[in-house]
């Protein structure tokens, strides 16, 4: 089950960096740079 | 919500997410320092086996944990004592330690098992803001580290976890994230998750080496009711009740509660029904993991000094004195190691040919004169 | 208050707050980022620098919480594209049109829906609230007070069962286990949900004046070109299957987790309704969601900044300290204002401690009744995601008009969660007898 997890975690943090890009204020971006971190974190298994 | 207007586009959006994989980075390093185990030095006299040697498949996991033996070679009873049962709540790890690193046996077996949940001193509880490390100064100037964790295992062993635990085999429900708590796995499953395998093999270490009397080390927050005490089985009652009216006597002040029936999973009732172990569980009072508690820091762990639980205790909302405004480190492991060396004298009177003989457990008054490091062994040099 | 009592954590309390507001309000940032700003300096005030660890630490919090979100989020967004969120409004409005009691009660509780299951008052406002707001304004109901119900009926939707995520934040802290709660928060959030719409859009569906009968027409046909069909459900279906299934029938039900299901569930409408882009949508959902995922987040490190300088036990001691008789007052008073920051800290940092005030309580009422308080957080500004996204969603720029009328259907839901307190042991044993 971890690694279908792992994979709804990818799926997400893939799509949020595609917010990013799309995204024409910087602010939002930032807040897309924010949720980011724990998706990497969590993805990876280190937190 | 208009943000202020400063535009974005890609090659801003590549710049915060070069900004957030250097934060992932820098956290990273900080999490995975925790991954390092502690370093022991053990009495020469002691045999280290892994808990694994109870329950083979939890080699090599994170959750397998060295377990120590001291065989006097002279018959008596086994006492086993189990340290860092929740590992946010120092006293009860660094006294097995200090078991560890001082007792010597005279009559009869002393296990210690110093990092029983082995997994929650991996990394920190989210929003506790608790110290990764607490410092000790040994009287030759050297010093000893050890690792603060959480209460629960590791949360990326166990994840995803339900919203309900279900505790087997009762059935009584707690929420979610109790399934990765030690003290609610009992009776254990070999089959179960991490942490009922754990339970599993604590309990098999129990039967198999024949176990006469167990502790399960704790803490608690100074606002919660079971706190400065003894919590005991029905068969171990009897002999806590001695206990109790010893300390009693040497003005230390000690609450004596009956294991609940109906709460299932913890140490005290399970160890009871489900082995011949006398079982006993311990509290002391440790304000770095309480809810009322001011600036959290390794300070705070260390003394309990805390002008928030000060203000608590004028308002009438804890159950210990506090009347110092401190509740330092030494004290809280000069009550635990005060307390089994009374229950290690008195066990051979309420239980014919159960005697056990341990030198070298520190005193009340030495341990709270000279604090823990005092009693701590220098690293090896190598 | 003492001085020595206040410095230096009163102190930093004063600046975090001040530095969030600013960032808020004059510098219009994202929320997201003014809680960042205000934990970083909470930090740095305490001789702390930037606490890396700390930061990502708090934010961990919540990872499961955003994962929930984001999954619930596509699910809506699905169920919208395949044309059914829109059919079953159609058909609900046809139906009760002439019976407006029924209507005003039915699209309240069809706003509320996306919030039981996500837990998120977002959720309503942008997906079941963006659907019901024109018909509403066709129907003849004021636009301020479409929004307004939009964002009553949000902060009810975010409060009733199955999923209540302030509730589950207190009692992580008191470790109560999330159960048992299904019928408090009906008791709490129903009876609230039907005065709302009782006093926001019946009124203006009874005298039916203002009605724009050919162009509510033409929405309502515009929203019925996919039409109900039992097959068209599908995605519903499988979600409640899979919900009630791992509920009741575990051993038969292997253990998905709410993030799974919800995917599942939107994997399964691919079979049935309008074909919709995927990743468009899924894209769309997660743009919706990120202002609340960045809320979870700056409210994760806000918390572990507060804990680690010692604001949290100076709050929870002064919020404890307060005389027995003020402290409903506080309670009503206290929770929603630190909504302003955010109503999921509010659980946490303020709900937790006044839950240990309130122990002798039937806690299980009581938990449910200062989650239904620290909801109103949402209408609180300058956070006050409910009104902001009505506002969106109605097209009224300035929320505040709708947050005024919000006034009143403010105050009955702050009344009824004191009562449920000072009634909580009664109201524990009618409760389990109904």
């Amino acid at each position: 089950m971890q690694i279908v997890y792992r994979v709804i975690i990818a799926f997400i943090l893939l799509l949020t960096i595609r917010c990013a890009y799309r995204e024409k204020d910087f602010w939002k971006q930032a807040t897309a740079a924010l949720v980011v971190i724990p998706l990497v974190l969590r993805l990876l298994l280190i937190k | 919500m208009d943000s202020h207007r400063v535009s974005g586009n890609a090659a801003t959006a590549t710049l915060l997410f070069a900004l957030s994989l250097l934060v992932c980075w820098l956290a990273a390093r900080d999490f995975m320092k925790m991954w390092r185990d502690d370093v022991l030095v053990p009495l020469p006299e002691y045999r280290r086996i892994m808990l694994s040697d109870y329950l083979p498949k939890l080699a090599g996991t994170p959750v397998d944990t060295p377990v120590f033996i001291q065989d006097s070679g002279r018959p008596g009873a086994a006492v086993m004592v189990l340290g860092g049962t929740h590992p946010n709540e120092p006293s009860s790890f660094l006294s097995a330690v200090v078991l560890l690193e001082n007792a010597r046996v005279e009559a009869g077996r002393l296990i210690v098992v110093p990092f029983a949940m082995h997994a929650g001193f991996r990394h920190n509880f989210p929003q506790e803001a608790s110290p990764s490390f607490l410092h000790f100064t040994l009287p030759d100037g050297s010093e000893r580290v050890f690792r603060y964790g959480s209460r629960d295992m590791q949360h990326i062993l166990m994840w995803p976890g339900p919203d309900i635990y279900k505790h087997k085999p009762s059935g009584q429900e707690l929420s979610g994230n109790e399934n990765k708590n030690l003290n609610r796995s009992y009776p254990g499953d070999p089959n179960g998750t991490l942490a009922e395998q754990l339970g599993f093999a604590i309990m098999e270490l129990i039967r198999r080496e024949n176990v006469d009397l167990a502790f399960d080390l704790h803490e608690a927050s100074p606002e919660y009711p079971v706190i400065d005490a003894i919590v005991a089985h029905e068969r171990s009652m009897e002999l806590a009740a001695a206990v109790a009216m010893e300390l009693k006597g040497m003005d230390i002040e000690i609450r004596l509660e009956p294991s609940p029936k109906n709460l299932r999973g913890l140490s005290h009732r399970e160890w009871g029904d489900g082995t011949d172990t006398l079982p006993i569980l311990m509290e002391t009072a440790n304000p770095s993991q309480g809810r009322l508690r001011g600036r959290t820091d390794e300070a705070l762990a260390l003394t309990g000094k805390d002008k928030a639980y000060a203000k608590a205790r004028d308002m009438g909302n804890l159950f210990i004195p506090y009347s110092n405004g401190d509740q330092p480190v030494a004290l809280r492991v000069a009550r635990h190691l005060t307390a089994i060396r009374l229950f290690l004298e008195m066990l051979g009177l309420f239980h014919e040919g159960k005697d056990i003989v341990v030198e070298g457990i520190p005193h009340y008054e030495d341990m709270i004169a000279k604090g823990v490091g005092y009693y701590l062994k220098p690293l090896p040099i190598d | 208050m003492t001085l020595d009592w206040f410095w230096p954590e009163g102190f930093y309390a004063s600046m975090m707050i001040l530095a969030f507001a600013l960032g808020a309000f004059a510098l219009k940032l994202p929320i997201a980022v003014a809680m960042s700003g205000g934990a970083v300096l909470g930090a740095i005030l305490a001789g702390e620098g930037i606490p890396v660890r700390h930061l990502v630490e708090g934010m961990f919090g919540y990872i499961d919480t955003i994962l929930i979100i984001a999954t619930a989020m596509i699910f809506m967004k699905t169920v919208q594209a395949i044309g059914l969120m829109e059919s079953i409004a159609a058909w609900g409005i046809r139906r009760f049109r002439n019976y407006p009691v029924l209507l005003s009660i039915g699209v309240t509780l069809l706003i509320m829906f996306p919030g039981m299951l996500t837990g998120s008052s977002t959720a309503c406002c942008l997906t079941t609230g963006a659907l019901v707001a024109p018909v509403l304004m066709h129907l003849g109901v004021p636009r301020v007070k479409t929004g307004a119900l939009i964002a009553i009926a949000a902060l009810l939707g975010m409060i009733a069962p199955p999923i209540n995520i302030p509730v589950m934040i207190i009692g992580g802290g008191i470790d109560m286990p999330y159960v048992g709660f299904a019928v408090p928060l009906l008791a709490a959030t129903m009876p609230l949900a039907v005065f709302a719409a009782l006093l926001l859009a019946w009124p203006s569906l009874r005298r039916r004046e203002g009605q724009n009968d050919e162009a509510l027409e033409k929405e309502l046909a515009r929203m019925s070109s996919v039409p109900l069909t039992w097959r068209l459900c599908t995605p519903f279906a499988v979600l409640v299957v899979l919900m009630a299934g791992e509920q009741f029938m575990p051993q038969y039900f292997p253990f998905l987790g709410m993030p799974l299901q919800f995917l599942i569930a939107s994997a399964s409408a691919v079979f049935t309704g309008r074909r919709w882009n995927v990743l468009a949508s899924a894209t769309e959902a997660i743009d919706d969601a990120l202002p609340v995922l960045g809320i979870l987040m700056g409210v994760g490190m806000f918390i572990q900044v507060m804990t680690l300088n010692g604001v949290r036990g100076f709050v929870v001691i002064s919020a404890l300290s307060i005389p027995e008789w003020a402290l409903y007052l506080s309670i009503a008073v206290s929770i929603p204002a630190f909504g302003a920051i955010s109503s999921f800290g509010a659980a946490s940092v303020l709900g937790v401690p006044f839950m240990f005030a309130l122990l002798a309580k039937d806690q299980i009422i009581t938990a449910t009744a200062l989650a239904l308080i620290a909801s109103l957080g949402d209408l609180v500004p300058p956070t006050a995601l409910a009104g902001i996204f009505a506002g969106q969603v109605v097209g009224e720029k300035n929320y505040f008009k709708i947050l005024k009328v919000c006034v009143v259907p403010a105050v009955a839901i702050a009344l009824w969660g004191i009562a449920f307190i000072a009634y909580a042991g009664p109201l524990a044993s009618w409760l389990r007898w109904v």
